[in-house]
């Protein structure tokens, strides 16, 4: 498959937070990852992404291993995120965050800079261009030249995925995108979701917004404690008699 | 021309460059000149430690030892080979810059104020060495005779025709400075000091760039050194040490960490300011230590810091300012049709 | 190893928890203005420096010709401290919990205020102090011992002892406690955090002055005297696990021990270098110090 997690544990000290997670994810499919709070979602993504190397276990990408490689490498690899807490540049614009996505993309050295400003100048001029529209593909060209904390919750996230975008990814990992928007913005959210899996991208989703999930989810990965529970497709999980337990027991509705 | 705003560019500039030109032929007097090379030394020492401090969040205190090894690489290859200060320059730069780069490794494992101490202990080594390795570098007698510098024949034999010297360096370190910090390589810095997480999430090399940042420090207090030493024909240990690098961080904080333009501000500021209040004794330090702490509770931006809020209350436009980053107030309501 | 060569090893320990201890008195001083506001005083060398002043001025009737008695002058100096203490957190509350540089910054300032201040008022030049105890060591088991040396331990001790009863029994420690572990949970469950950051920064004032009083007979009192002291009861505190009470102890004691040592069997050149050295070594594997916990980053 495209990307496959065999037997994936993670432990801290003593708390088991991921616990033997086997799963894939096929090329160009949205895949949800949702299950109760302190399932082990964003430490999934953690691992994934290359924060923390996995207790046991491996990850594959395209055929080739990634766990264990710093958190640089494994973006070079095809790999972008978003995060739980939005995590933006905070002295920097919104233009400028979205630039540093494609740092992996630029090409002058240092040298070249100094002594050829002329051949920077344009490829800045490029990378902004393409900068802009990705801010125009979420709606917020208008706001590139603000300080990105300054803008409303709903518009940080959405520089938070145009960010992410821009490292040209082959997957995107989202961390719970439509936490905080309202009811408009998640339906904005959804078609952004499609159009993103249109243009020939992964996504892997974890989210607690179950309308959001249902609707644009090929396939799901249920957890609970750290370990799968259930996984396939919306209709099949969410008649599963242990994930409706799992979700009761904890109070919450799916 | 077209654009007024040019050509009130172009008056600046040449006013200016006459002002700094001119200076060492009006000033009154050669100990005048010799304070403002040695500020010409701090805005060096100063824009290094922003770039890796300011711009990159590298808490570094071992700014003194990497000045420390660019001023003893010159002295010893002067006084024991006779080389020039034209090629204890980029050498000096280079072993600097390689000390800065050896220092960052332990930096990448430790934080915060564990890595103020790491930095600290560092340059206590150092400087340990030098006082010690009495062979190489005389110990506390400290290492004099080294030659001053000619050029096409010409003495650069005191302060007035080493300021053009020093004024040559500042402007290109300035300029390199200006170039890193818009680069991208800027951009990376200033990514990894708001949150190096999500800057590795971006596939930046935070590994590198801080390796890279703690170098350039280097290499900047490297040629400060060198120069120091060449002025001064005399170098000692003692001030190398840890006290040099916090008086640096101080000129920094106070003119503004993270603007270059701070490090103008506070490398001159603050050496001038010393000197015009030298007399006065022991007050002085207390009203300076009093002013410290004022900036720190009132104005955490340094003097670039009120600078830029008196900017954007009144409306004025520094002639040097940059194009002001707009708040969303000032924009309309976001439209909720995108995402 | 001869019975000499043991002797002179005992002696240097000894010499080295005594000169330990002084440096773990002063790194509590960090810790407790650390763990209640997350603020790194730079200036606690002067402080250290001003509060031995407080004490010892009384001792040496240089206020008004009174001679005091060494234990009352001790205590006097401890009160005064802390009482610059409560003066000094008030400035400094707006620092809590902000950015280290500006920290830094802000309690370089302090200190140059504080060190130009005792110039000002007592001169540049310093002064020995006797000490009220006898000055012949006395001999344990081969290894001479300065009566004022065991002075300085002991009354470390304690110190240390009762500062750590009184932060798990008393109501007030209880309550510094809850506030440096988590500020926000503690003042909505009515705990005044003013107040209890305010007895910890006083603590740590008066526990520096303690440790500068002891010390005084064994060092030469002058107002450059608290930069050293700061900087080694710095590499203690963090050395020890920045914030922790038993860190800051241990790493006192182990840095003093290894400065002696190496000046001892080394090198006393080298003494700084050397304990300098240890202590990034031991940063590298254990980034959180030797007591401190091994924090994850959070992501």
């Amino acid at each position: 498959m495209f990307l496959d997690l065999e037997h994936l544990t993670m432990r801290f000290g003593g708390v088991v937070a991921v616990n033997d997670v086997t799963l894939s994810i096929g090329r160009g499919e949205i895949h949800g990852l949702i299950g109760p709070n302190g399932s082990g979602k964003t430490t999934i993504f953690n691992v994934v992404s290359g924060y923390y190397k996995p207790t046991s276990g491996k990850i594959s990408f395209e055929g080739a291993q990634i766990s264990g490689l710093p958190a640089h490498q494994i973006t070079g690899r095809g790999f972008a995120r978003t995060f739980q807490n939005l995590r933006l540049f905070k002295s920097m614009t919104v233009l400028d965050n979205v630039l540093v996505g494609m740092e992996r993309h630029t090409k002058t050295s240092l040298w070249r800079a100094m002594l050829d400003p002329v051949a920077t100048q344009r490829e800045d001029k490029l990378l902004t261009e393409k900068a802009m529209s990705l801010l125009n593909l979420f709606g917020i060209a208008e706001f590139a030249h603000a300080r990105a904390t300054s803008l409303p919750y709903g518009n940080q996230r959405r520089v938070e995925m145009a960010r992410a975008l821009a490292t040209d990814p082959k997957i995107v990992l989202l961390d719970e995108p439509a936490s905080g928007l309202n009811e408009t913005e998640t339906d904005a959210l959804r078609e952004t979701l499609l159009k993103i899996r249109d243009s020939g991208v992964t996504i892997f989703i974890v989210e607690h917004d179950m309308k959001l999930v249902k609707s644009v989810c090929d396939s799901i990965t249920v957890l609970d404690y750290g370990k799968k529970i259930a996984e396939g497709c919306y209709a099949d999980v969410s008649r599963d008699q242990v994930v409706i337990e799992a979700y009761l027991g904890k109070e919450e509705d799916l | 021309m077209k654009n007024p705003s040019i050509i009130i560019k172009g008056v600046w500039v040449a006013i200016g460059t006459l002002a700094l030109v001119a200076f060492p032929l009006v000033a009154p007097n050669r100990y005048v000149v010799h304070i403002v090379n040695m500020a010409g030394l701090y805005i060096l020492l100063s824009l290094g430690l922003n770039l890796a401090m300011g711009y990159c969040g590298q808490i570094n205190l071992a700014l003194g030892a990497f000045w420390g090894v660019g001023a003893y690489t010159a002295a010893l290859l002067n006084t024991h080979f006779g080389v020039p200060i034209w090629v204890n320059l980029p050498i000096g730069m280079v072993f600097a810059g390689v000390v800065g780069a050896l220092i960052a490794l332990p930096m990448l494992k430790v934080r915060s104020h564990y890595l103020a101490l790491v930095t600290i202990g560092l340059a206590e080594t150092i400087n340990i060495i030098l006082v010690n390795e009495t062979w190489l570098t005389q110990g506390p007698l400290g290492i004099s005779g080294i030659q001053m510098p000619t050029l096409f024949g010409i003495a650069i034999d005191g302060d007035e025709r080493f300021y053009y010297l020093i004024l040559t360096c500042v402007l290109i370190g300035f300029l390199v400075a200006r170039q890193i910090v818009r680069h991208r390589i800027g951009r990376s810095f200033i990514a990894i000091r708001d949150d190096e997480v999500a800057a590795k999430a971006m596939g930046v090399n935070a590994a590198y760039y801080q390796i890279l940042a703690n170098s350039i420090a280097g290499v900047y207090c490297g040629a400060a050194g060198v120069l120091y030493a060449h002025l001064n024909t005399y170098i000692s240990p003692d001030i190398f040490e840890f006290k040099s690098a916090l008086y640096v961080l101080t000129m920094t904080l106070v003119g503004g960490m993270g603007s270059l333009a701070g490090s103008f501000v506070g490398g001159l500021g603050l050496p001038i300011t010393q000197e015009l209040l030298r007399g006065i004794g022991n007050w002085e330090l207390v009203g300076y230590g009093i002013a410290i702490m004022l900036v720190v509770l009132f104005f955490p931006g340094g003097v670039i810091g009120i600078t830029r809020r008196l900017q954007e209350s009144s409306g004025i436009r520094w002639p040097w300012a940059r194009k002001p980053t707009v708040e969303p107030s000032q924009l309309e309501e976001p439209n909720v049709s995108g995402p | 190893m001869n019975i000499n060569t043991v002797s002179i090893f005992l002696q240097t320990i000894v010499g080295g928890i005594g000169i330990g201890s002084l440096y773990a008195l002063v790194a509590l001083g960090y810790s407790m203005q650390y763990r209640s506001m997350g603020l790194v005083n730079f200036a606690q060398g002067s402080i250290y420096m001003i509060g031995t002043y407080f004490g010892i001025i009384w001792y040496q009737g240089m206020v008004m010709g009174l001679q005091v008695p060494y234990p009352i002058a001790f205590l006097i100096g401890i009160v005064l401290n802390m009482g610059l203490g409560l003066i000094l957190e008030r400035i400094f509350r707006p620092l809590a919990n902000l950015d280290l540089m500006l920290m830094l910054l802000g309690t370089i300032g302090l200190g140059y205020v504080l060190d130009n201040m005792a110039i000002i008022t007592w001169g540049a030049e310093g002064f020995a102090v006797k000490s009220p105890l006898p000055n012949t060591p006395i001999i344990i088991g081969g290894v001479a011992l300065l009566p004022q040396m065991l002075l300085l331990i002991g009354v470390s001790a304690i110190l240390m002892v009762g500062l750590t009863v009184f932060l798990s029994k008393a109501k007030i420690g209880k309550a510094m406690r809850a506030a440096a572990s988590d500020r926000e949970t503690a003042s909505a469950m009515g705990i005044p955090v003013n107040t209890t950051n305010a007895v910890s920064f006083a603590i740590g004032c008066g526990l520096a002055a303690a440790a500068g009083i002891l010390a005084a007979p064994i060092v030469y009192v002058n107002p450059a005297m608290g930069g050293p002291v700061g900087l080694k009861g710095f590499a203690a505190f963090i050395l020890g696990g920045a914030g922790s009470i038993p860190g800051a102890i241990v790493g006192g004691l182990v840095f003093g021990v290894l400065e002696a040592v190496s000046a001892g069997f080394v090198s006393s050149a080298y003494t700084k270098g050397i304990a300098f050295v240890v202590m990034v070594v031991v940063l590298m594997f254990r980034p959180g110090g030797i007591v401190g916990e091994v924090t994850v980053d959070k992501v």
